[in-house]
């Protein structure tokens, strides 16, 4: 029974310190190692329980820093890339509304005095409001609930950009009468 | 860091231990027998010691086939450190004697 027990607690501590990373396995080969020098055999496995405990006190704490370390600096990275995808998308967004006004002026100042040159569109104000404002507003409406589900970021944009728009039309046509 | 050290009265025990011969090395398991604490108990404080630099660690040279021992003994700041603490007014042997350390 004693030289079982001995070869218990070996087995045991051995067993621990296999599984210790780093800096705790070198403890726990000291540990291991003092077993040899305990005299008697129920010392020798009251030692091998302690010095598991101590190595588990030792490495559990520095393997849940370690992972939490590596947890937060992955969130981080995360946060980053959903933050540099959302900034993409609403920027796509503004350019997408940007172009779309650009068009519907340049088809009313160019398209349509070629299309329609008796008509003389450019000059008329309610062809103005249309093509500068109301088409531009319906397109942004209808590309923002389009996209709202899928690409929400440059939804976003697309309705900052119709707001925006409206706002500056409303601003002028108080000012300018 | 060092201040942030508990000094527990098991803490004390080693240190005091470690004066008896500052530079001379100790192992693990005589430091065990010296203060009656269990490896349990010790090794947290021997790690703790040498992670704030108190105490140095060497393995020592042996015949071949024969594994080493971990061996231990303060570095110059832990030897300050532990007079200031242990060697003031004998408190901690009254401490030690009290939890039935071996040495008095």
């Amino acid at each position: 029974l004693s030289s079982q027990l001995r070869k218990l607690a070996s087995k045991l501590l051995q067993a621990v310190v296999r599984r210790t990373p780093g800096d705790s396995q070198c403890w726990g080969n000291a540990m291991l190692r003092e077993l040899d020098f305990v005299e008697t055999d129920w010392a020798a496995l009251w030692w091998a329980l302690g010095s598991a405990a101590a190595i588990f006190r030792h490495s559990i704490p520095r393997e849940v820093a370690a992972w939490v370390g590596k947890q937060s600096g992955w969130l981080k990275q995360e946060t980053l890339r959903s933050m540099a995808r959302k900034a993409t998308g609403l920027g796509t967004g503004v350019v997408i509304s940007i172009s779309v006004s650009m068009a519907c002026i340049f088809g009313l100042t160019h398209v349509s005095p070629f299309l329609f040159p008796e008509l003389h569109l450019a000059q008329m104000r309610w062809a103005q409001y249309m093509s500068v404002l109301w088409i531009p507003e319906t397109i942004f409406v209808m590309a923002a609930v389009a996209l709202w589900r899928r690409r929400r970021a440059m939804s976003v944009g697309i309705l900052v950009s119709a707001i925006t728009l409206m706002t500056h039309f409303m601003i002028y046509v108080s000012t300018h009468g | 860091m060092k201040r942030d050290l508990r000094l527990s009265p098991q803490t004390l025990m080693v240190l005091d231990t470690f004066l008896d011969a500052p530079r001379s090395w100790k192992y693990g398991y005589d430091i065990s027998r010296n203060t009656g604490l269990r490896s349990g108990t010790l090794y947290p404080i021997l790690m703790r010691l040498a992670e704030r630099k108190l105490l140095e660690t060497s393995w020592e040279s042996s015949e071949p086939g024969v594994p080493p021992r971990h061996l231990y003994r303060l570095t110059s700041d832990g030897m300050k450190f532990a007079r200031e603490h242990v060697v003031r007014t004998g408190k901690e042997r009254i401490v030690r004697v009290a939890l039935g350390g071996v040495k008095s």
